[in-house]
């Protein structure tokens, strides 16, 4: 074999290699790895810390995990900027800048924060732990407070309706369909209402927890819509037989009128309270 | 000779080379929260914070905590609203950790990237600025996270049918001191 032949034999060996050799065993070699120990900030190793390893170009991620020694390894790094973060359970993550030079290793120690837990801070577990219960309770709480504003608020509707009705159905007015619009208004007012009333009164009461705000003129304004609004209709009622058979309104059904718009106002107001700042 | 007295001055100077571990302390807090809806604007405030930071080799730790409770609107009834939609009974803490170099209290503004814990949920705030100034041996800390709802995937609370906007930044006032 001549020299020339003997070259090209050798080529073509190298070139057969190239191709042979496993794809992971080529792409090793390629970068650069980063290496070090992950400690806490007393020194102490951390074992089986997670590393994110980000390249600041491409925004590709490498991740990696401590061993129970603490020491991790990125390998094939290719040159560049990196952001490291690593994190560890029950620790902050800590993040920090390196940049990656050609070459087989790199090493770069890294520090997560372990050590401060809410029990430093004084907290006691009574304080930091949560209860699903209690959070149930606040959302069944809202849940039916939300169906007491709905109602409340579609209450309103009629009742304000039922205030411009009462304009034709008392006094002088002798119309008979007035006086029924005013009722059959009144009714469906006072059934909505109603149903608004017992979702605010079966929502859940949260122990430990001072009424105060806006929220506690709300409830001193029910004290006033609430009864009267059981006494308008009744009131309403007496007025309507007298109507009814020709009399003059009479006695403490009189009062119905006063009652009525008294108890709109309160209602009107307590809507307001919650609604609008004063 | 000179080669052992240089080795002794060596071993004797190691401690002082190491860097001295340092801690800060939370020593007042006014953390301020505020909600947006079209008919109200509500601030809730806490002064319930409690922090520490621990500080090693050059670099600091902190970790601030409040409970979601203590948060205080003037209006019960919207504390505890407020304390359904973000899961406060459940996840009764709000924790902040950031971790900073021990440089960074020698200049007028902080950027701290913040790391929030809340409604079980955990966002990510970075470069947030906090003013501060150092006075009688304490640190006064001023800023606001750009906090949003969204990034606690809270659903907003709304009244009368209108939601609350998505923003609920928090203006943080803090006074730190340095403890050896």
């Amino acid at each position: 074999m001549n020299a020339k032949a003997a070259k090209s034999l050798l080529g073509a060996w190298i070139l057969a290699l190239a191709f042979l050799l496993p794809a992971p065993l080529r792409a090793q070699v390629a970068g650069t790895a980063l290496t070090g120990m992950v400690r806490d900030a007393s020194g102490k190793a951390v074992p089986h810390a997670k590393i994110s390893v980000k390249n600041v170009a491409t925004e590709q991620t490498v991740e990696a995990q401590a061993d129970s020694a603490g020491l991790y390894i990125v390998p094939n790094l290719m040159p560049g900027d990196y952001e490291v973060s690593v994190a560890a359970e029950g620790s902050s993550a800590n993040a920090t800048k390196v940049t990656i030079t050609a070459g087989a290793k790199q090493t770069m120690n890294l520090v997560v924060g372990v050590g401060l837990s809410l029990s430093d801070l004084g907290f006691s577990p009574g304080q930091t732990q949560g209860s699903a219960e209690e959070q149930a309770r606040l959302d069944k709480r809202s849940h039916m407070l939300k169906l007491h504003q709905r109602f409340g608020l579609i209450a309103a509707v009629p009742l304000i309706a039922t205030v411009v009705a009462s304009f034709g159905a008392g006094g002088k007015s002798t119309s008979s369909a007035n006086r029924d619009l005013h009722v059959a208004l009144g009714s469906v007012a006072g059934d909505l209402y109603g149903i608004s009333a017992y979702y605010a009164i079966r929502a859940p009461k949260i122990q430990g927890t001072e009424t105060r705000g806006p929220i506690k003129l709300h409830k001193i304004l029910a004290w006033i819509h609430g009864p009267g609004m059981i006494m308008t209709p009744i009131l309403g009622a007496m007025a309507f037989n007298q109507k009814s058979s020709g009399e003059k309104v009479h006695g403490i059904a009189s009062a119905h009128g006063a009652v009525g718009i008294v108890t709109a106002a309160a209602y009107g107001l307590a809507i307001l309270s919650v609604s609008v700042k004063f | 000779m000179i080669q052992k007295i240089l080795i002794a001055c060596l071993l004797a100077g190691a401690p002082a080379l190491a860097q001295t571990d340092s801690q800060w302390a939370l020593d007042q807090s006014t953390l301020t929260y505020h909600v947006s809806h079209p008919l109200h604007q509500t601030e809730g405030v806490s002064h319930a914070a409690r922090g520490k930071g621990v500080c090693h080799a050059g670099q600091c730790d902190f970790l601030i905590a409040v409970p979601v409770k203590s948060f205080d609107s003037g209006d019960s009834n919207r504390d505890l609203h407020m304390l359904q939609v973000t899961r406060g009974a459940e996840f009764p803490m709000v924790t902040v950790r950031t971790h900073l170099p021990e440089t960074a209290g020698s200049s007028a503004t902080i950027h701290a990237d913040l790391e929030v814990q809340f409604a079980g949920q955990t966002a990510k705030y970075k470069q947030v600025a906090f003013e501060q100034g150092t006075q009688g041996g304490v640190t006064r800390i001023t800023g606001t996270i750009p906090a949003t709802l969204s990034d606690f995937k809270i659903d907003p609370p709304s009244l009368l049918s209108m939601p609350v906007k998505n923003e609920i930044p928090i203006r943080v006032e803090m006074t730190w001191r340095k403890q050896k």
